[in-house]
């Protein structure tokens, strides 16, 4: 069967200057829950980035499925591999709801926005107790995390791409959390590319594939 | 009735007493201005004085070319110190800010001078300069004011903005909230001025009129044109110069190139 995703070549330097790689490709096949790590610094969020095309990349082609996106196209293609950032950024001064909600008001949404599905998610995620209508700037990261979680998977995008997406949740509860990302990565047409900022979790991720950034090169790790 | 009096020299000299008054209060309360405040001075009678001998001359040749060319310099001026004025900047921002000023100028002050008034000749420097600098005036504070609450939005709000375009946003939806503040800041002196207008403050130019033996029902028409022929540059300067920043600033693909803004002072 053919890839879900390929994307690439990507290279990239630091704020110094100094490369951090050169001339690596991402490929995701159906299916699959794809853990990346590497060394602190050793440009696994600028990658992630690249790959959802946020951040500069000549030269480089996406395809999903049969479908190439080109330069224009490429917030069609944010909407279906959509990266969640690493410090679970909110809308600033929006409400729980207006957190998960605000996807399904953009252009290329193609369905509404499911609050039942949203309170099922968050109860999941040990949110539970959250009024919608609360400010999220008032969440801890730990929160914050989870909602962008809740986020991501209410989106159900083709690949999701989270960096970092478990910072300050508590073991118990990641777990949980980590069992959805999974659960999500092996349905048929989704996959998962996840970063653990943790030890603990990365070894306890399960993950259908090991992919390490080291050296300047993307390959795959025991 | 009717007659101006005219200030002479003395006057003036009278008036710079005015001025050394509130030197003498900065001095008194330490406030450390007489240096500033002198130095505005002088640039007050040198720049007055100077705009005068122009203005005296472009009315005397009454030459459309130079009527023309007064605008340009006008306009220009205008660019550079609503730049001035804004704390972040990007490579052709001066370019951006004329260009705002410029259309927007032309437009609300060609359909001011031309259609409304009917001026005639239809450059007639009597009218098409001081209403133009009027309008510049205004639209150089609206348009830095617009400028400066813009890129301070995508520049804090970088991350905000970034969650957007990760779930799909095209450019003029992640540009759209920055965009609707910042006309917003731009707008609210003049909508301010608007609503306290003839209450709290007498406008310049109707006093002007007043002074000049103007008969009142005439200068406050007059006012009333200026006030809304003011809304209008400023809207359309505010809203022109955020599009030109947006664009500048966010690829036509949304990503962002907040590395091309640098913060200044």
């Amino acid at each position: 069967m053919a890839s879900l995703l390929t994307a690439g070549p990507f290279s990239a330097t630091n704020a110094e200057g100094r490369e951090l790689y050169a001339d690596v490709r991402l490929e995701v096949e159906h299916g699959r829950f794809v853990l990346l790590s590497g060394a602190s610094g050793s440009g696994k969020s600028t990658l992630l980035r690249q790959v959802a095309g946020l951040h500069r990349a000549e030269g480089a082609r996406r395809t999903l499925g049969d479908t190439e996106y080109g330069r224009g196209e490429l917030c069609r293609w944010r909407a279906r591999v959509t990266l969640l950032a690493q410090d679970a950024p909110m809308l600033l001064g929006g409400t729980i709801e207006d957190n998960l909600g605000f996807p399904f008001r953009l252009g290329p949404a193609s369905k509404p926005y499911d609050a039942e599905q949203a309170r099922g998610l968050l109860e999941r995620v040990g949110l539970g107790e959250l009024e919608p209508t609360r400010d999220a700037s008032s969440l801890s990261g730990g929160e914050r995390h989870r909602l962008g979680l809740v986020r991501g998977l209410l989106w159900d995008p083709e690949v999701l791409l989270a960096d970092e997406p478990l910072s300050g949740v508590d073991a118990e509860c990641a777990a949980q959390c980590l069992a959805l990302l999974r659960a999500q990565a092996r349905r048929a047409d989704r996959s998962v590319v996840c970063v653990l900022h943790e030890p603990g979790l990365a070894a306890a991720a399960e993950p259908d594939l090991r992919l390490i950034l080291a050296d300047g090169r993307l390959e795959p790790s025991p | 009735m009717s007659q101006v009096i005219a200030l002479t020299p003395w006057d003036l000299v009278l008036a710079t007493g005015l001025v050394v008054a509130a030197g003498l209060i900065s001095l008194a309360l330490r406030l450390g201005l007489e240096k500033r405040l002198a130095i505005a001075a002088l640039r007050t009678v040198v720049q007055l004085g100077l705009a005068g001998l122009i203005l005296k001359y472009v009315f005397a040749l009454d030459q459309p070319l130079l009527v023309a060319a007064a605008l340009l310099v006008m306009t220009l001026f205008a660019a550079r110190e609503a730049v001035r004025r804004v704390s972040r900047r990007y490579g052709r921002v001066h370019l951006d800010a004329w260009l705002a000023m410029a259309v927007s100028g032309l437009a609300v002050g060609g359909i001011v001078t031309q259609v409304i008034v009917g001026v005639d000749p239809f450059y007639d420097p009597q009218y098409v300069i001081p209403l133009f600098g009027m309008i510049l005036g205004n639209a150089m504070n609206g348009i830095s004011l617009c400028l400066d609450r813009f890129l301070e939005h995508l520049a804090t709000r970088r991350a905000e903005l970034e969650l957007k375009l990760a779930f799909g946003a095209t450019r003029a939806e992640v540009l759209n909230e920055p965009l609707r503040a910042a006309v917003r800041t731009g707008m609210i002196p003049i909508i301010n001025g608007m609503a306290a207008v003839g209450i709290v403050s007498l406008p310049g130019m109707m006093t002007g009129q007043i002074l000049a033996g103007s008969a009142p029902l005439v200068a406050v028409s007059y006012q009333i044109l200026v006030m809304f022929m003011l809304a209008a540059a400023i809207a359309v300067g505010a809203i022109l110069v955020a599009l030109a920043g947006g664009r500048r600033l966010v690829g036509p693909d949304g990503r962002l190139r907040l590395e091309r803004m640098n913060e200044v002072g």
